[in-house]
């Protein structure tokens, strides 16, 4: 079921268990559908290979945010239609041409159209999960690696290409690179830009799964997530975020404020009673 | 003491934990994100000064919600303000009001902390931030400066090269950053900010409540003072200590090896 543009939000909201008041209209470059309890996010310009322009960027993080709101909605997937995942920036913007002697800001690019939509995967309570289906390349590649989890199809192609045009890796991927597999791979990586493919980054354990159907995998995968405690999903997401970043002492302590905030939750106590009276627990989230 | 119950407009005051010592204000104007308009700080001073006169108050936990501690002053009833408005606002007093409580403050601070909402922060006395708190003081993009400590507590805070780059930008700062520049005491996970901010407030109520104002004069003075008047204050509260019944109490039960019992004399 694709939800595309001018699409009614009441046909929507019939056929699935999304929020009524959640407002999807107006998207042109994505589509959102929602699969039970996940909402799976497309990019939907597979005749430039999923290359994101200002607007696309836009949608996506819209679509995150209504996904955080809406309290049916447990879990994110981001996946796109066609050959590839996402090819980066659109080289045909405006803003990123420098025409007739005039400089372009790229980092105004990124402060107000990539940073925000990497900022709004990594920020989601819920967790999104990355199905690359095909090549993801430049600061695609940033978008798939920021997600969550990720299951990618066999041999895709992952590829930095901003040296070739003369720049440096942006988005987070040089990040979230060094830390998956150390600088001098990452060096050799962005420098020469060939590709890596999932089977590499699976080695490296920068990936969750390769699958012939990513999209199929992911969907299994939300189906666990969707049963889990909300609450205790976002804590993890966070404060393993948190663990790459910071010291072990400053670590510890946000465990001990978490552990301390979800042992007063109803979901801990929910999953007591199950574990003791040996059922699946049924978590509300609060 | 008499039940304490509070009706105001545009915040609420929890007092479960009064049985503790622990005072709960949570700014209430959601749709606005908490934007701080004289009415709000009128209600926070009078709560004050109404717990103030009781002895079972120990620590007021002042708070905002996930989205918003407070995000600045009320900006379209600002616009056609004029000096004389401004000048005849009550707004001064209060803020000068609201530093002579004389427990310990802790803001507890989620989410957007701007402007006047960021002053108030800095106002009380610790700040615990949750991890997705935004701060600064972002007053110049509108084309006029902070009003009330944004260009003082904040320089005296984190340094001139720090504030003025900030005040002058209007760029905001995350919680981490907050955390490095000595504004906050502490970063935690959004969720647990107030829960966290209890702790703290915990552990400072079981202490002397004597102690906790003494000690929270002399750390003000360090901001009013030279530093010689201020080591003069700290050393005379110090002194002042020895005449309380509380100094004998600590120090005994830290030799008997149990736990004080502070009844403020």
């Amino acid at each position: 079921m694709l939800f595309l543009r001018n699409a009614l939000p009441t046909t929507l909201v019939h056929k699935t268990k999304g929020n009524p008041m959640s407002d999807w209209s107006g998207l042109e470059f994505i589509k959102c559908d929602i699969q039970g309890e996940t909402l799976v996010v497309t990019i939907n310009r597979p005749e430039v290979y999923n290359a994101l322009n200002k607007a696309g960027k836009a949608e996506i993080v819209k679509a995150i945010r209504i996904g955080n709101k809406d309290e049916a909605i447990r879990s994110i997937i981001l996946t796109a239609e066609g050959k590839a995942f996402c090819s980066g920036q659109d080289l045909n913007d405006r803003a990123v041409q420098g025409k007739e002697g005039k400089k372009v800001d790229l980092g105004h690019t990124l402060e107000t159209e990539w940073n925000p939509l990497i900022n709004a995967i990594r920020e989601s309570k819920k967790l999104v999960v990355g199905a690359i289906n095909g090549v993801a390349a430049g600061a695609g590649l940033s978008v798939a690696m920021a997600c969550d989890m990720i299951v990618a199809a066999p041999k895709v192609k992952f590829v930095s290409g901003f040296s070739q045009l003369g720049l440096a890796p942006d988005a987070g991927s040089s990040f979230t690179f060094v830390k998956g597999m150390g600088y001098s791979k990452t060096l050799e990586f962005f420098l020469f830009n060939e590709a890596l493919y999932s089977e590499d980054l699976y080695g490296w354990g920068m990936i969750n799964r390769v699958s012939d159907n990513p999209l199929e995998e992911a969907l299994t995968m939300t189906q666990k997530i969707n049963k889990m405690a909300p609450l205790s999903l976002e804590l993890i997401k966070k404060n393993l975020q948190e663990a790459s970043e910071r010291d072990f002492a400053s670590v510890m302590a946000r465990e001990t404020a978490t552990q301390r905030f979800l042992g007063a939750s109803n979901d801990y106590q929910e999953g007591l009673e199950a574990f003791f009276e040996k059922r699946k627990p049924q978590f509300s989230g609060s | 003491m008499s039940n304490l119950s509070f009706d105001w407009e545009n915040i609420l005051v929890d007092t479960a934990d009064l049985h503790e010592g622990i005072v709960t204000i949570t700014l209430n104007r959601p749709k606005v994100l908490n934007a701080l308009n004289t009415q709000t700080l009128k209600e926070i001073v009078l709560t004050l000064k109404e717990l103030q006169r009781r002895d079972d108050t120990r620590v007021v936990i002042l708070t905002g919600n996930e989205k918003a501690f407070a995000a600045g002053a009320d900006i379209a009833q600002m616009l056609a303000a004029t000096p004389a408005d401004q000048i005849k606002d009550e707004r001064e007093g209060l803020w000068k009001e609201f530093t002579l409580f004389p427990l310990p403050i802790i803001a507890a601070v989620n989410g957007f902390c701007l402007g006047g909402g960021h002053e108030l922060a800095m106002a009380c006395d610790t700040i615990i931030a949750g991890d997705n708190a935004l701060m600064g003081q972002p007053e110049v993009n509108l084309g006029i400066t902070p009003g009330a400590g944004g260009t003082q507590r904040f320089t005296r805070t984190i340094g001139k090269a720090r504030a003025s780059y900030y005040a002058l930008t209007g760029e905001m700062f995350s919680a981490h950053e907050a955390l490095e520049m000595g504004l906050v005491a502490k970063v935690v996970p959004s969720r647990t900010t107030l829960a966290e901010a209890r702790e703290c407030a915990k552990k400072m109520a079981k202490k002397s409540p004597m102690a906790l104002r003494l000690i929270k004069e002399s750390i003000q003075a360090s901001f009013n003072t030279s530093l010689d008047e201020g080591l003069k204050l700290e050393r005379r509260n110090f002194y002042l200590t020895f005449s309380m019944e509380d100094q004998k109490e600590g120090m005994r039960a830290f030799l008997e090896k149990r736990s004080p019992n502070y009844t403020g004399s």
